[in-house]
C-alpha cells in the first residue's frame, strides 16, 4: 500500500496536470491498491513492494530524447517519446499516416469510438493502468490508413532523460491500423545516466483491423537505476498478422505484460522475446493469448540467458474460449543459467474451452552443457569463448526471425557485447 | 615427444588407470588396444584435459612442457588433437565458424596474426580435400543431424585444419562402415609426418590394416601389459584378449 503522503502528492499532481474526473476515478483505483507486491499471483516473482515506499515525482519534465539517429537507415517516420512526451518527424502523406491528439483522432475517426468502448473491462482493475490512464501527458493514436502499406520500418525513440531523482513516468501509445494496412515499428527504450530509482510505466493500445499486418519490435537498453514496466494489449481482428520481439537486454527492472485478444478468425499472433539480464537485473515476461473466434494461430518463443546474479520470470497463459474451435496455440521458453547465482521462474498455464484444437507448451531451463564446453575446449577455443559461442548460438534463433537485416545486425551486437562482458566477470 | 610416467586417474572413487607408462617419439604411430573398460578412452580423455577424471599419481611430459598443468584449450594450443569417439553436436555453430574460433585462438596463444576470412578459405579448401569433406556438411550446424560417417570424417577435417603434433583417435573406426574407415584412414595417413606421432585407440585390429603402426600396446585393467610391433595386433585379432587376461591374472 501506498504511504499517505505519497498518496496526497499523487492527487496534488493530478490536480497539477488537470486530471478529469474520469482520470481521478482511474487515480482513486491505484490509490486503493497501490503498487502490487509479490502478495498478488501475478506479481510473486516481481515485487514492487518498494516502490510503494518511495516519494515519487509525479510529473516530469518534456526534455529532449537522448537516444542518437541510427547510423545506417533513415526512417521515413520517427517518434521520439521523453519522459512521456511524444513529438513525431514524418515524410509520410496525412493520406498515409497522421500522429493526433485522441480527441482530434476521434473527430476524424468517429467509428474508432465503438472499439474504443469494447475494451477488455478488466482492464480497470489494473492498477497500473489505472496509474498511467490517470496522470499521462499525452494520448497519442498513431493512425494507420486503409490498406497503406509501408515497406520501410518506422522508428520510435523511447527514452527517459535528465529527470530529477526519483520521478515516475507515465508514457503512452495508441496505435490503430485500419483494414489492410501494413506497418512495422522499431521501439528502441532507454535512459541516460541517471543516479537516483526512476520508474517508466508505459502502456501501448493496438487495434490491427481485418487483413492488417504489424510488426513491433522493442529493444530494452534502461540503466539499472530504472524500473520499467511495459504493458502491450493488442486487439487483432479477422485476418491480421501481428509479430511482436521484446529484447530485453539491460535494465534493474524490467516487467513485459504482453496482451493479445485475438478477436477474429485467421488470426495469427507470433510472440517473440529474448532477454539477457546480468548483475541483479530482474527480467519478467508475462504474455497472455486470448483466442476467441475459431481458426486463429499463435507462436510463442521466448529465450532467455540468465547471467550474474540476475533473475528471469516467465508467464504464458493461453486462453482457447469455447468458441475458438481450431485453435492452433504454441509456446515454447528455453532458458539458460549462465551463472550458478542466477534465477529463473517458468509457469505456462493454458486453459482451453474448446474440444477440437492443437495446444502445445514446453518450458525448459539449464545450463550449458559440459560435453560441448569440453569439446570446443579441446580444439583450442579458451572456456570464455566456448561458452560465448554457444550462448550466441542459443540466442540467434530469435535474433534470425526478425526481418530486417540493419536490425538484426544492432542487436546482436549489444547481445554480444552484453554477453561477453558478463562472462568476463563471471568466470 | 609425449613421455607418460606411472600416470594414476580416477573418476569418482574408482581408479581406472593404474600405473601407465609409454614413451611416444615425433613420426611414430601407436596403436593402444585392449578389451572394453580396460582404460584405453580414458587415457585418451586424461591426456586432453577432460575434467571428470582426476590424476592421482604420476606425470605425462609434452614437449617439455608438464601435459597435466594445462587446460584443455592450452593443450590444442600446444599442438594435441583429440578425435572423440562421439563427436559432440554444436547446435546453432557452424564448423567452419567453430574452426575459424578454434584456429585464431591457438594463433593468439602462439603470438601469431589472426587468419582472416581469405585465408581461412584457402586453407579450408585444401585441408578439404584430406578427406573429401563437402562444403555444405562445414555449414551446417557442427555435427547436428550428421550421420556417424559424417561425424568421424568431420573430427578428422577438424585434425587436418589444426594441424596438431600428437593425434590421439579415440575408437575412431566405431560405427564406421568399411568406405568410411578407408576415408579416414587416408586422410590420417596423408597428415602423417616424421614430425607428428599419432596414439590410435581401438578396439579392432581393422582400423590397423589402413593405419600401420610402429607399436601397438595392450591396456589391461588400467595398465599397459603387453607392447610390441604390429604383429601384436595380428596375433591379438586372431586369438582374442582371453589369454592375455589369463597371463595377466595368475
Amino acid at each position: 500500500m501506498l504511504k499517505q503522503e505519497q498518496k496526497d502528492s499523487l492527487i496534488a499532481a493530478a490536480h497539477q496536470l488537470s486530471a478529469s474526473s474520469s482520470e481521478f476515478m482511474n487515480l482513486q483505483n491505484f490509490l486503493d491498491k497501490g503498487f502490487p507486491t509479490s502478495k498478488s499471483e501475478e506479481w510473486k516473482y516481481t515485487s514492487l513492494k518498494s516502490l510503494n515506499e518511495l516519494a515519487w515525482n509525479w510529473i516530469a519534465p518534456a526534455n529532449a530524447c537522448s537516444i542518437a539517429s541510427p547510423v545506417n537507415w533513415q526512417p521515413l517516420l520517427t517518434i521520439k517519446t521523453c519522459n512521456g512526451h511524444s513529438s513525431i518527424q514524418s515524410k509520410l502523406a496525412t493520406n498515409e499516416v497522421e500522429f493526433l491528439i485522441f480527441d482530434d483522432f476521434v473527430a476524424k475517426c468517429p467509428s474508432f469510438l465503438s472499439l474504443w468502448n469494447a475494451k477488455d473491462p478488466i482492464l480497470t482493475e489494473n492498477a497500473l493502468y489505472d496509474l498511467n490512464t490517470a496522470l499521462v501527458s499525452q494520448n497519442n493514436v498513431l493512425w494507420i490508413k486503409k490498406g497503406v502499406k509501408l515497406n520501410q520500418m518506422a522508428l520510435h525513440q523511447f527514452c527517459l532523460n535528465g529527470l530529477a531523482d526519483s520521478t515516475a513516468v507515465q508514457s503512452k501509445l495508441i496505435i490503430y491500423l485500419e483494414e489492410g494496412a501494413e506497418f512495422s515499428l522499431m521501439e528502441q527504450q532507454s535512459s541516460s545516466l541517471n543516479e537516483k530509482e526512476h520508474l517508466s510505466n508505459y502502456v501501448q493500445e493496438i487495434w490491427v483491423s481485418k487483413s492488417a499486418k504489424l510488426a513491433y519490435i522493442k529493444e530494452q537498453d534502461f540503466q539499472n537505476t530504472v524500473s520499467h514496466l511495459d504493458h502491450t494489449f493488442i486487439y487483432q481482428f479477422d485476418g491480421s498478422q501481428v509479430d511482436t520481439f521484446t529484447f530485453s537486454i539491460n535494465g534493474g527492472l524490467i516487467r513485459n505484460n504482453l496482451h493479445f485478444y485475438s478477436n477474429g478468425s485467421q488470426v495469427i499472433s507470433n510472440l517473440n522475446g529474448l532477454y539477457v539480464p546480468a548483475d541483479h537485473q530482474l527480467m519478467d515476461t508475462h504474455s497472455v493469448v486470448d483466442h476467441r473466434m475459431p481458426h486463429s494461430e499463435s507462436n510463442e518463443l521466448y529465450k532467455g540467458v540468465l547471467l550474474g546474479s540476475s533473475t528471469g520470470v516467465f508467464n504464458g497463459k493461453i486462453f482457447v474460449r469455447p468458441d475458438a474451435q481450431k485453435t492452433n496455440a504454441f509456446q515454447s521458453c528455453k532458458n539458460v543459467l549462465a551463472s550458478t547465482k542466477a534465477t529463473m521462474n517458468t509457469k505456462p498455464q493454458l486453459e482451453i474451452w474448446a474440444d477440437d484444437v492443437k495446444c502445445s507448451h514446453g518450458t525448459t531451463t539449464g545450463q550449458l552443457s559440459e560435453e560441448a564446453l569440453f569439446y570446443m575446449r579441446s580444439r583450442g577455443i579458451s572456456e570464455q569463448a566456448a561458452r560465448t559461442l554457444l550462448l550466441l548460438a542459443f540466442v540467434q534463433e530469435v535474433i534470425d526471425r526478425v526481418e530486417h537485416e540493419e536490425i538484426r545486425l544492432v542487436l546482436s551486437q549489444k547481445i554480444v557485447s552484453k554477453i561477453q562482458k558478463s562472462l568476463n566477470i563471471t568466470f | 615427444m609425449l613421455s607418460i610416467k606411472n600416470l594414476h586417474a580416477r573418476i569418482g572413487e574408482k581408479e581406472i588407470l593404474k600405473g601407465i607408462n609409454l614413451e611416444i617419439k615425433a613420426g611414430e604411430v601407436h596403436a593402444i588396444m585392449g578389451p572394453n573398460g580396460s582404460g584405453k578412452s580414458t587415457l585418451a580423455s586424461v591426456l586432453a584435459g577432460r575434467t571428470d577424471y582426476e590424476v592421482t599419481e604420476g606425470s605425462v611430459d609434452f614437449l617439455g612442457k608438464d601435459l597435466l598443468d594445462l587446460a584443455p584449450e592450452e593443450r590444442a594450443a600446444e599442438g594435441v588433437f583429440l578425435a572423440f569417439q562421439y563427436p559432440v553436436e554444436i547446435p546453432g555453430v557452424s564448423t567452419t565458424n567453430f574452426l575459424k574460433s578454434a584456429v585464431n585462438e591457438i594463433r593468439k596463444y602462439r603470438g601469431e596474426e589472426p587468419m582472416d576470412a581469405v585465408q581461412f578459405l584457402k586453407m579450408f579448401k585444401e585441408k578439404m580435400a584430406y578427406v573429401n569433406i563437402d562444403q555444405a556438411l562445414l555449414s551446417r550446424a557442427l555435427n547436428e543431424g550428421f550421420s556417424g560417417g559424417e561425424k568421424k570424417r568431420n573430427e578428422i577435417f577438424q585434425m587436418a585444419v589444426l594441424d596438431p603434433k600428437l593425434a590421439i583417435l579415440d575408437e575412431t573406426d566405431s560405427g564406421l562402415d568399411i568406405d568410411a574407415l578407408r576415408i579416414v584412414a587416408e586422410g590420417v595417413n596423408k597428415l602423417k609426418s616424421p614430425n607428428n606421432a599419432t596414439i590410435l585407440v581401438t578396439h579392432y585390429q581393422r582400423l590397423l590394416d589402413y593405419i600401420v603402426p610402429d607399436f601397438v600396446h595392450v591396456l589391461y585393467k588400467g595398465r599397459i601389459v603387453k607392447s610390441g610391433g604390429k604383429e601384436l595386433a595380428l596375433e591379438l585379432e586372431e586369438r582374442g584378449y582371453d589369454w592375455i587376461k589369463t597371463e595377466v591374472d595368475q
